[in-house]
């Protein structure tokens, strides 16, 4: 999916901290405050030249359904009366936890 | 509520990263500066965000934000005074140090030019490295709380304090931020003498000193540049225009500096634009209208020679404009050039007038003592009427040309701005009015250009024509003067039928109605109706003269103008004469019959109505047969006035060859000696219509002087028109005439001042006699503009008669008596 400028690529690639590699639209992840600053080309950290971003501390659960509201976000941009996201009660804890570490 | 099968919720582990548990400060801060000063060096392409993030996360979640906020800024402290400091050091070269002396710009400019913008690059440079560090820090330590004052703001003030107020030398007092001023201004002195500098280099610097404040909350009005340098530069640039300026009035020419001033703030407005902020656009445009504008263009406008008198004069339009944007940035009445043009129109006004004058005055060297000034009044009234009349025009033309000129420069070069053209109407009616004959004038502008200058031009030439008039007619402040002159003139060309066309005329009377209101053309129109209704009335006399079958062949064919005597021109309409009455001139007995039966036809009509005769406004055709020596007859058809007419009848009953004298003429006619005199000069001294001869030929009649009947007169056409000498055609008034009309103005004005006090006082009852005064003034002012002395005698006589009466004394008051 990478295009061989990543700093321009459309896609950017998430990783957890047990290896799951999801793929979603820049725009999308950006919704993040810190995956925003990550990836921000001037400072020209290593996150930014090659449009992969590792969360250690984040388990593919989580970071799973961060991605999905991260698509549910963009897609969903600038609408009223939109559904709510069905989230699962046992993970809204670690998810406010990755929310809050995210800036998001 | 519902219960529903709950699902357990686990609880998270502790914290995300910190797997471990346990507070690694030091270790994460190790990591943290290191790479914070990897960032530094520009080699933060290997480093992961992710995990400097992850290390102040932890660190914050410890409750050590506080202590990594402090390391931070120590880190930062220590890096721009080792580091950043020496680099911008290293930058100044000494001839910038010389930065406040007065320096000779030929000699060491192109050093210190190139000396100063390695040094703007440089601290450029640190800035731009500064800026970028920071922001990636920040970035990288955003999980840190939200204090009063972000790590980012906290490291601007240590740039500040390090790197732009800190000494470059232990033992020196200058510091960077100093250099870089001095820097500055020396560049932006070099451009205002025409050097090119790089602008965008100084751009960048202003920027830092833009994104930099003085306090740490970061007001708008505590920023660097605010507090540091703008002053100097608006100091500096006080001095420089105040220089400017001097130098420019010493070239004393007003275009040049007109140009220069305008390419001068539209340079600074560019200079704040692109080279310096924006902030000081208005503050420098302060400087420049205070230093070079106010203190300057008052001698600009009035220069001698190339001021805007000279512009004016020589229509330098584009010149004008500038001088009037100028002076409009300053002074939104633009008194300066207000008051030169107001000044220069008034000039140019007598100078019209003057011409004028001398052109009335233009055969005064014929006679031996002409160049007597000081005789001008007594030989005005001796000067023939047609040349005073030609100047009169001559003197409307030019005002109107002026006028022209004036509106032009107004729509061009002031912007048809309001106030302008306030200024200049006002002069205009200033000069029109400061000649009391203006009014006379305009009149007799109207009158020759509906007798003669209109004829050949299209409608609207001759509409714009009037229309100028009008404009004219604007200025006059007695209108009733001007009416009184129309009305004159008008009754002169209605009844001689000299108008060349009704349409034209009629036009004009509309036209003064949009001007000037109803009541003024009142009368006007009311002349018109009169002609028209003679009109029919002629003809249908005519027809009744044709019913009665009257077969005499030597019938007169008569053509009416029944006048209303209210509305004609009292001169016209009086039959007294320096207040005796006058006994109606003696028609002969042909005229007689047929007035009686004019009469007789008119009151059957109009029961009750009185018909008196004017027959000096009257022309006559008749046939006059001259019976040569030789024998052989010869016939000329007569056009003469109806004076002539009857002085001519006279001699059908004298035997050729027999005389009358003018005493004889006076007593079987009774015409009035001025009109008697008139018409014998015309028929028996002019030249080419003498019909009459006289003894002794003179060109004055005499009451002994004889009169013959001139069977010789030669005149090469059929018909023969006989003029009256200076008492036809509308001209200039004499002294005398003048006097009479200003006398009667002066009546008529009495009497409409009485009428508005009574009107005002009837509506009010009781009024104050100063709000009197001032109401009497605004209703009559539309017509003329009453004198307040005339005012108060007219009140006066009020009371006398007892129309109004004294209520109170102090303050002065009247009551109206019912």
């Amino acid at each position: 999916m990478s295009s061989s400028d990543p700093t321009q690529s459309e896609y950017v690639t998430l990783v957890s901290g047990d290896g799951f590699e999801f793929i979603i639209p820049r725009s999308a992840a950006c919704v993040s405050g810190t995956i925003r600053r990550m990836l921000d080309p001037s400072s020209k950290f290593s996150e930014a030249l090659s449009g992969r971003c590792v969360f250690e501390n984040l388990s593919g659960v989580v970071l799973e359904k961060v991605c999905e509201y991260f698509c549910y976000n963009d897609k969903n941009k600038n609408q009223t009366n939109v559904p709510d996201m069905d989230i699962p009660p046992e993970l809204c804890l670690e998810l406010l936890m990755a929310a809050d570490y995210l800036d998001t | 509520m519902a219960m529903r099968a709950r699902q357990k919720i686990r609880a998270p582990r502790k914290g995300l990263g910190a797997a471990t548990g346990v507070d690694a400060f030091e270790s994460n801060w190790k990591a943290l500066s290191s790479s914070l000063k990897r960032i530094h060096t520009k080699n933060a392409s290997e480093l992961s965000f992710e995990q400097l993030y992850r290390d102040s996360y932890n660190i914050v979640r410890y409750q050590r934000g506080d202590e990594l906020y402090e390391r931070t800024k120590q880190l930062e402290k220590e890096w721009l005074c080792e580091e950043v400091q020496k680099r911008v050091v290293g930058g100044i070269s000494s001839s910038l140090l010389l930065a406040n002396e007065v320096v000779d710009i030929q000699d060491q400019a192109v050093e210190r030019r190139a000396a100063g913008e390695r040094f703007l690059m440089v601290l450029k440079e640190a800035w731009e490295d500064h800026q970028l560090c920071m922001k990636m820090f920040t970035d990288v330590l955003m999980y840190m709380d939200p204090r009063k004052v972000s790590i980012y703001a906290a490291a601007m003030a240590l740039f500040r304090d390090h790197v732009l107020r800190s000494p470059i030398r232990s033992d020196a007092t200058t510091t960077a931020g100093d250099v870089l001023k001095s820097t500055v201004l020396f560049m932006i002195q070099l451009e205002r003498s025409g050097h090119m500098i790089d602008r965008a280099l100084i751009r960048h610097c202003i920027y830092m000193l833009e994104g930099l404040y003085e306090t740490q909350a970061e007001e708008e009005s505590s920023k660097l540049y605010l507090t540091s340098f703008e002053p100097e530069f608006l100091e500096t640039s006080t001095a420089f225009y105040k220089a400017e300026g001097k130098r420019l009035l010493e070239m004393a020419d007003a275009a040049v500096f007109c140009i220069a001033a305008l390419d001068r703030i539209t340079e600074e407005k560019e200079r704040c634009l692109y080279t310096l902020s924006h902030l000081s656009e208005h503050k420098i445009k302060e400087v420049l209208d205070n230093e070079l504008l106010r203190n300057n263009l008052a001698e600009v406008i009035n220069l001698e020679g190339t001021g805007v008198r000279a512009m004016l004069d020589n229509d330098r339009l584009d010149i004008l404009g500038k001088i009037y944007s100028l002076n409009a940035r300053v002074d939104t009445k633009k008194a300066h050039l207000t008051a030169a043009v107001q000044k220069r129109v008034v000039e140019m006004g007598k100078e019209i007038h003057t011409a004028s004058v001398a052109i009335a005055q233009a055969p005064a060297p014929l006679k031996p003592n002409g160049a007597e000034a000081g005789q001008k009044k007594d030989k005005e009234k001796e000067k023939p009427a047609n040349q005073l009349t030609t100047s009169a025009i001559k003197w409307v033309n030019d005002i109107l040309l002026l006028k022209q000129k004036f509106d032009n420069i107004w729509q061009q070069s002031f912007q048809s701005d309001q106030v302008m053209q306030t200024a200049i109407t006002a002069s205009f009616s200033d000069f029109i009015n400061s000649t009391p004959r203006s009014s006379e004038f305009l009149s007799l502008f109207f009158d020759e250009n509906l007798k003669k200058g209109i004829k050949g031009k299209t409608e609207v030439e001759v509409d714009s024509l009037l229309d100028n008039g009008i404009t004219l007619l604007r200025y006059v402040k007695d209108k009733d003067l001007f009416e009184a002159y129309y009305k004159k003139h008008l009754s002169r060309r209605l009844l001689m039928k000299r108008s060349v066309s009704m349409d034209a005329e009629r036009q004009m009377i509309s036209k003064m109605k949009m001007e000037v209101g109803n009541q003024f053309t009142q009368r006007l129109e009311a002349m018109f109706k009169d002609m028209t209704v003679s009109e029919d009335l002629t003809s249908s006399y005519k027809q009744y003269i044709d019913r009665q079958g009257d077969p005499d062949a030597k019938r007169i064919d008569l053509d009416i103008n029944v006048l209303t005597s209210t509305m004609w021109p009292m001169e016209i309409m009086s039959s007294t004469r320096d207040g005796q009455v006058e006994l109606p001139c003696i028609f002969p007995r042909e005229i007689e019959t047929a007035k009686h039966s004019f009469e007789k036809f008119y009151l059957s009509k109009h029961s009750g109505r009185k018909l008196s005769w004017q027959p000096s406004m009257g022309t006559a055709d008749i046939r006059a047969t001259f019976q040569r020596s030789n024998g052989k007859t010869q016939r000329h058809e007569l056009n003469v006035s109806t004076y002539a007419l009857i002085i001519l009848l006279l001699f059908n009953d004298v035997p050729t060859g027999e005389s009358l004298t003018f005493e004889e003429i006076q007593a079987r006619t009774r015409i009035p000696d001025n009109d008697l005199i008139r018409n014998l000069q015309s028929l028996a001294v002019a030249p080419k219509t003498r019909v009459l001869k006289k003894e002794p030929m003179s060109k004055d009649v005499k009451p002994t002087d004889k009169f013959f009947f001139n069977n010789e007169f030669q005149s090469p056409f059929m018909k023969v028109r006989i003029g009256v000498v200076s008492g036809g055609a509308n001209k200039v008034e004499s002294q005398d005439q003048r006097k009479e009309t200003e006398k009667k103005m002066n009546d008529e004005r009495g009497a409409s001042i009485e009428a508005a006090v009574v009107r005002i006082m009837k509506q009010r009852k009781k009024l104050i006699h100063s709000n009197l005064i001032s109401e009497v003034l605004s209703q009559l002012s539309a017509r003329f503009v009453p004198d307040v002395n005339m005012v108060k005698r007219r009140i006066e006589s009020l009371i006398d008669r007892e129309y109004l009466e004294r209520v109170a004394e102090d303050p002065p008051t009247y009551g109206y008596v019912a």
